[in-house]
């Protein structure tokens, strides 16, 4: 105990020299006395003062919340990946406060943090309703935190098309960045933390009794509800206030717990104060790093970068040495119909053909709305963005449906997994690097992206069987390190800024004819292969050992079914950009309609993914007209609105 | 004969020389086009673009996002017609299609649009920011070969040399001010209080700013579109020279009372002026238009 503490002091203090030294070339001694008695004149003397110290304080202040922040979540739900980051949190505080500034600007500037204290208890709602009791230790909330995730950005990306100059100043901040210039960021935050401190601190002897179970605490007399939520709401509190001053800084709420506790943290209140003192020296630490990368860089780096790019590593390791035996934990939903029949497939595919017929003929345009078959002109501009959505929706169905009986969980997607970021971070990375526009990167570069996901998928995997824990874990790692360097890139503004949110929120707008034909045969491919893989797709659902009695190579078949989804979601990231929670809820609502079987099951899941995107990419031509917001976003928010009404409804 | 009427009977001899007469080449960034009459009704969808053709007196049918023009590029301004054809980064073709252009002009990131576009008109695309060339310099053969296209070379050539004699007037009134010695100066765009844009190489800020005869306080290298952002803390390094702050800045009230930034070195020399809202990746024009607010902020400083 006594050893730990010493340790976690010496990290501390090693940071703070460390950014000490990095940010600011004046002696150690000047320092000193600046930072106690002389009053600064010279501008290196009032910059340390006003600005190297207030930023080292903020790095501290809000590196300590976030590591309890991310303690008390941990604790609360039993559950070594819950953090801000993980649950989805982090973004609800960020959206909280774009809406805010957007709609209310005058109140956001005053009340900042209840606004972004709003995004994020409505978030954890969800995402507790959408975990249920059951999943609140293990993958599902995780997963649920990361669906959130995805709608949250899908939401946030709407804001920033609607406003895109109004909101400029916010992207800068939503970057994470702990830049200050006085020390009135400083002292705005510490009151607020403070208040949290004696709540979370006297919460610790009963949440300690919960890890007796609820019998045990209850026999107690620990009135567990009451507990969690006032835990949860200091938690939420403390991430709040500090993403409404730095904005999202991401991991450093999950490592710091963890370290903690390897580190040999026992009690409750001893992991929560070590966590403290951890994420304070980590984020001063990453920051440390983000100071001295600007040295080399024309432009700025923020904090919340190098946070994720430390952390996301970390993760990725810690999913690897850590998740074991959680990954089984099962996840159902409500029950539909049993089985579907041969007619209602076929109504459903005459459903698909109208809706997809209707997409043609009725439009808006400068007379207002018609209903009649396109000019060829128009037809000719308006099929492959209609071909690509049809086809990309089947895809991203189809890759659902093997990844959710694969990972035998329906939480399971292309997106949630990492492989869309991981053709995404290609792209967005080629991008930046070679500084010309998103849309000329290519698939090449796609698919090199999704190979490589794909590959650490394969290596991380290969130990614990291809484990869905790891594999989904591996998915939010990646995707959080994409959101910070999408975000940073967002902070530079300009207008290749615009081009790639654009992009990142799958739009059909630059699909060429080749292209789409390309994707529409993609996608048949992808079809019959499924549809002649149905046994090893039948089977693997039923459990390694009854697969592996049926003759079933359990690992192969795994494996194989990895590589076909990367595959598929390379296909039409490269085309269409990262398409979200088409792949997640097509699988859902077509085993809602009885189509249980694998064959069934890929043929429904594949005219419901059709149909979905085809109407999202309709309405994103028409709502707005002139302007079009991109198909992907507006599947994102369709398909997340009804994911959570359908998980709120599910019996328990 | 001054050498704008030489110029221009120049330019006459030259259209004279042209093989077949009423048809015209023009060079874009993807080679050569010919046309064989004057476009009447003309789309652009990239403000760098429309800023060009409103300064040729070019009528426009339709412009993308012509409210978001008025409100942050303002000049040169935009007739009350102009019709909207969605945002800049994803114009709604199926709406330009409908208004029957005879021309559509591009420039920049819009190349990829080109093979769509063709369907529906003859597409011009001009790349106007990059790495490869001087953003300035390529505004201005940019406008020439529009000018050639409308067959207004005579009034391309006066309105840029009039831009020409605007900018040596305008540093003829900044080197009397500073009384021939003229100071460094940098543009920058304050994004909120602790984070910065400076505007470097190849901006059109800097290039306003050398026609005015003014080096770089805070040289930055040449970027694509010109500017760095950095944190405000940085501007500290500016020892000696002046800094000009492009408005609108929401976050003045929280930066410029505070200790840092009154000790920055530029602000306690008083060598810091603000610059009404203007418009920093425009072409040509734009140029002119911010070495005027550039010199309005200047004189506002002691020499």
């Amino acid at each position: 105990m006594t050893m730990r503490i010493v340790l976690c002091l010496a990290a501390l203090v090693a940071a703070t020299l460390i950014h000490l030294g990095i940010s600011s070339p004046l002696p150690l001694a000047t320092k000193w006395v600046l930072a106690t008695s002389v009053a600064p004149d010279l501008f290196e003397e009032v910059r340390f003062y006003h600005s190297v110290l207030p930023r080292l304080a903020m790095a501290l202040l809000a590196g300590a919340a976030l590591g309890l922040s991310g303690a008390i979540m941990q604790e609360a739900t039993q559950n070594r990946l819950a953090s801000p980051m993980t649950l989805g949190v982090s973004a609800g505080a960020r959206v909280g406060l774009y809406a805010a500034t957007v709609f209310l600007p005058g109140l956001a500037a005053a009340y900042g943090e209840w606004f972004a204290l709003a995004g994020a208890s409505a978030t954890m709602l969800l995402v507790l309703a959408i975990a249920g009791r059951q999943g609140i230790g293990g993958l599902p909330i995780v997963l649920a935190g990361m669906a959130l995730n995805l709608l949250l950005s899908a939401v946030a990306v709407v804001l920033i098309i609607m406003n895109e100059f109004y909101v400029r100043h916010l992207f800068v901040w939503g970057a994470g960045d702990l830049t200050q210039i006085d020390w009135q960021g400083v002292s705005w935050l510490w009151p607020r933390l403070l208040l949290a401190l004696p709540f979370a601190l006297l919460l610790a002897r009963p949440l300690t009794l919960l890890r007796l179970g609820e019998q045990g605490a209850s026999a107690r007399g620990v009135p567990i509800m009451q507990v969690l939520a006032l835990a949860l709401l200091v938690a939420l509190w403390l991430t709040a206030t500090v993403v409404a001053i730095v904005g999202v800084i991401g991991f450093i709420g999950l490592i710091a717990p963890n370290i903690a506790r390897m580190a040999g943290a026992r009690s409750t209140l001893d992991r929560l104060v070590t966590s403290i003192a951890l994420g304070a020296a980590l984020m001063v630490g990453t920051d440390a790093v983000a100071l001295y990368g600007s040295n080399f860089t024309s432009d700025m780096i923020p904090s919340g970068a190098t946070a994720a790019l430390v952390g996301a590593p970390a993760l990725v390791w810690l999913a690897a040495s850590q998740m074991k035996a959680r990954d089984h934990l099962r996840f159902f939903l409500p029950k539909g119909r049993d089985r579907m029949s041969v007619p209602a497939l076929g109504l459903l595919a005459l459903v698909t053909a109208g809706i997809l017929a209707a997409s043609f003929a009725v439009a808006v345009t400068g007379e207002g709305w018609r209903v009649e078959w396109p000019s060829e002109l128009v037809f000719a501009l308006r099929w492959p963005r209609i071909a690509a959505s049809a086809a990309a929706g089947v895809a991203m169905a189809i890759a659902g449906v093997v990844l959710q009986r694969l990972i035998r969980n329906p939480l399971a997607s292309p997106d949630i997994m990492g492989m869309t970021s991981g053709a995404t971070l290609a792209l967005v990375a080629s991008a930046i690097l070679a500084g010309g526009s998103i849309h000329d990167a290519g698939t090449g570069v796609a698919v090199l992206g999704s190979a490589t996901v794909l590959g650490l998928l394969i290596l991380f995997g290969r130990r614990a069987d291809y484990a869905p824990g790891i594999m989904a874990l591996a998915g939010i790692s990646l995707a959080a390190l994409l959101d910070a360097i999408v975000q940073f890139v967002i902070a530079r503004g300009g207008e290749e800024a615009f081009a790639i949110v654009g992009w990142l929120s799958g739009s059909t707008y630059r699909v060429q004819a080749d292209e789409a034909i390309f994707l529409a045969i993609c996608a048949a491919a992808f079809l019959a292969l499924g549809l002649l893989a149905r046994r090893p797709l039948t089977l693997i659902i039923a459990g390694d050992t009854l697969a592996g009695s049926r003759g079933l190579s359990v690992p192969a078949a795994r494996l194989g079914m990895l590589v076909f989804s990367a595959t598929v979601t390379a296909a039409v990231t490269s085309v269409m950009g990262p398409i979200a929670f088409v792949g997640l809820i097509s699988p859902h609502l077509a085993s809602l309609l009885g189509a249980r079987r694998a064959g069934h099951q890929l043929v429904a899941a594949a005219l419901i993914g059709m149909s979905l995107l085809t109407v999202s990419d309709w309405l994103g031509r028409s709502v707005l007209y002139p302007a079009q917001l991109p198909a992907g976003t507006i599947a994102a928010i369709i398909g997340g609105s009804y994911f959570i009404l359908l998980l709120a409804r599910r019996p328990r | 004969m001054n050498p704008i009427s030489r110029r221009a009977v120049l330019a006459a001899l030259l259209a004279m020389a042209t093989p077949a007469l009423g048809q015209t080449t023009i060079t874009d960034s993807r080679g050569t086009q010919t046309f064989d009459e004057i476009p009447q009704r003309v789309i652009a969808l990239s403000w760098a673009v429309v800023e060009q053709l409103v300064e040729l007196d070019v009528p426009l049918l339709a412009v993308a996002d012509p409210e978001g023009y008025r409100l942050w590029v303002v000049q040169p301004s935009l007739g009350p017609d102009v019709k909207n054809v969605g945002q800049r980064n994803e114009p709604n073709v199926e709406r330009i299609a409908e208004l029957k252009p005879d021309l559509i002009v591009i420039s920049d990131d819009q190349a990829e649009l080109a093979p769509v576009l063709e369907r529906i008109a003859p597409v011009v695309h001009f790349k106007l920011f990059s790495l490869d060339h001087d953003n300035a310099e390529a505004t201005r053969t940019s406008y020439l070969e529009l000018a050639r296209l409308f067959d207004r070379e005579q009034l391309a050539r006066e309105r840029l040399a009039g831009l020409d004699a605007h900018l040596a007037e305008l540093r003829g009134k900044a080197e009397r001010h500073f009384g021939g010695d003229l100071p460094k100066v940098t543009a920058i765009s304050l994004l909120d209080q602790a984070r910065v844009r400076v505007h470097g190489g190849n901006s059109t800020s800097q290039a306003a700013l050398l026609a005015l005869g003014l080096e770089p306080a805070f040289p930055q290298p040449a970027t694509t579109w010109g500017f760095v952002q950095k944190r405000v803390e940085q501007l500290g390094a500016v020892e000696d020279g002046i800094i000009l702050n492009i408005e609108p800045f929401p976050g003045a009230d929280a930066l410029f009372p505070s200790p840092l930034w009154k000790a920055m070195p530029f602000v306690r020399a008083g060598r810091f002026a603000r610059v009404k809202p203007s418009w920093t990746f425009g072409g040509a024009f734009s140029v002119g238009y911010l070495a005027e607010a550039f010199t309005e902020a200047l004189l506002t400083i002691d020499p």
